[in-house]
């Protein structure tokens, strides 16, 4: 059951970031997303730190009640969050942005179509006409990009 | 031989890597005087809260183990603790980064201080009662996310991957302090001031206090080797 809960929040966290990514950081708080696609990082923030906050403090509130609550339903959503959290910039930041010297050459097909698809996403430099808001699931076509045998 | 437990430790601690810093592939001789003044530094605030503890009965030494001088209530061996444990870190990441691309470990920077801020934060929370805890807590997470959003070093995960490697060391240190060899320990902790989790003898809390003293030990001595000894 627990597992299940978790598996769950985990899932709808996926739906959850695609929601955020695409009518608030690429609507009204783009003031904070820009610099992640034009690379400008002018500022301190980048979306990473927004992300950051949006993943860790639910979590924390969550996890902290849960705990009180001795290990409630409430501490496994928190973890499921925390665990989502923790994909995503594991995946954000190795797979996806190169940031370290391994897994360069995978062939691995997922990891292929999530980074393609993401380098799609980047494309875009303004706020409107974006695409490819998921990170960990992605629309088929990239998929089938490198899942299929030519 | 009792009297000398404490400084030999410190002794041990020191000792190999003060005779490697003479090697010429390392050359850390040179960086004695950095080093120092980067140390002192990190060691004021850090002294701080030792003194006020000891003062408050979070902990205490058992002066058996120590030469007898004691000075603003911490034996001698205990102010040079802020010494040697943190040259032997500075030096281990120091020569680490010049033989080895350790780069790859910066990957993990966010992610590393996701999870410590998750579980930071609710240890600190559900804890907040326990001081020794509690401070050990804000402490660390003022240390991650300055080092992270503030002053935005790259080099979080390579630093604590080199943590990592220096748990066989922390182990026989600590261990030795907090009683695992020898009888009872040189430094007792107050049941109430901590979560009374133990690896083995050592209190969790130790091992997130030294990783928190050791980010800032390296932050320090970068920035500190980076005006008094620019690279050529
Ligand atoms: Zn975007
Ligand atoms: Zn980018
Ligand atoms: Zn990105």
């Amino acid at each position: 059951m627990n597992l299940l809960i978790v598996l769950l929040v985990f899932v709808s966290m996926e739906g959850a970031t695609w929601l955020i990514h695409r009518y608030i950081m690429h609507g009204f708080l783009w003031v904070l997303h820009r610099d992640h696609h034009d690379h400008s990082n002018e500022g301190s923030l980048e979306r990473n730190d927004l992300f950051f906050v949006i993943f860790a403090a639910p979590a924390i509130a969550l996890l902290y009640r849960g705990v009180q609550q001795n290990f409630s339903n409430l501490f496994f959503i928190g973890l499921g969050i925390s665990l989502y959290g923790m994909a995503y910039f594991f995946v954000h930041d190795i797979f996806i942005h190169q940031r370290a010297k391994i897994f360069t050459k995978t062939k691995n097909p997922y990891l292929l179509a999530i980074r393609r698809a993401h380098k799609q996403h980047h494309k875009h430099l303004g706020k409107e006409k974006g695409e490819c808001f998921g990170f960990l699931w992605v629309p088929m076509t990239y998929f089938k990009m490198y899942f299929n045998k030519k | 031989m009792m009297p000398y437990t404490y400084i030999l430790i410190n002794f041990f601690t020191v000792v190999i890597c003060f005779l490697a810093s003479f090697d010429r592939r390392i050359k850390f001789n040179k960086l004695f005087g950095t080093y120092l003044l980067s140390a002192t530094v990190v060691a004021i605030p850090f002294i701080i809260w030792d003194i006020w503890f000891s003062s408050m009965g979070v902990w205490w030494f058992d002066t058996r183990y120590t030469l007898g001088l004691v000075i603003a209530g911490l034996p001698l061996e205990e102010w040079l603790f802020f010494y040697c444990i943190p040259f032997a870190c500075v030096f281990t990441y120091y020569c680490l980064d010049q033989f080895f691309n350790l780069a790859w470990a910066n990957a993990f920077n966010t992610l590393i201080v996701f999870t410590a801020v998750i579980f930071l934060s609710v240890a600190g929370l559900l804890y907040y009662d326990r001081i020794y805890t509690l401070l050990t807590v804000i402490v660390t997470l003022v240390t991650l996310c300055y080092l992270h959003f503030v002053a935005r070093r790259e080099w979080i995960g390579q630093a604590t991957f080199t943590y990592l490697i220096l748990m066989p060391g922390f182990f026989a240190v600590n261990g030795i302090l907090t009683g695992s060899i020898i009888q009872s320990p040189v430094v007792n902790y107050n049941p109430a001031d901590f979560l009374g989790v133990r690896m083995i003898t050592i209190p969790v809390e130790d091992a997130v206090y030294g990783y928190s003293q050791f980010l800032l030990n390296i932050y320090c001595f970068t920035i500190a080797k980076k005006y008094i000894n620019p690279e050529p």
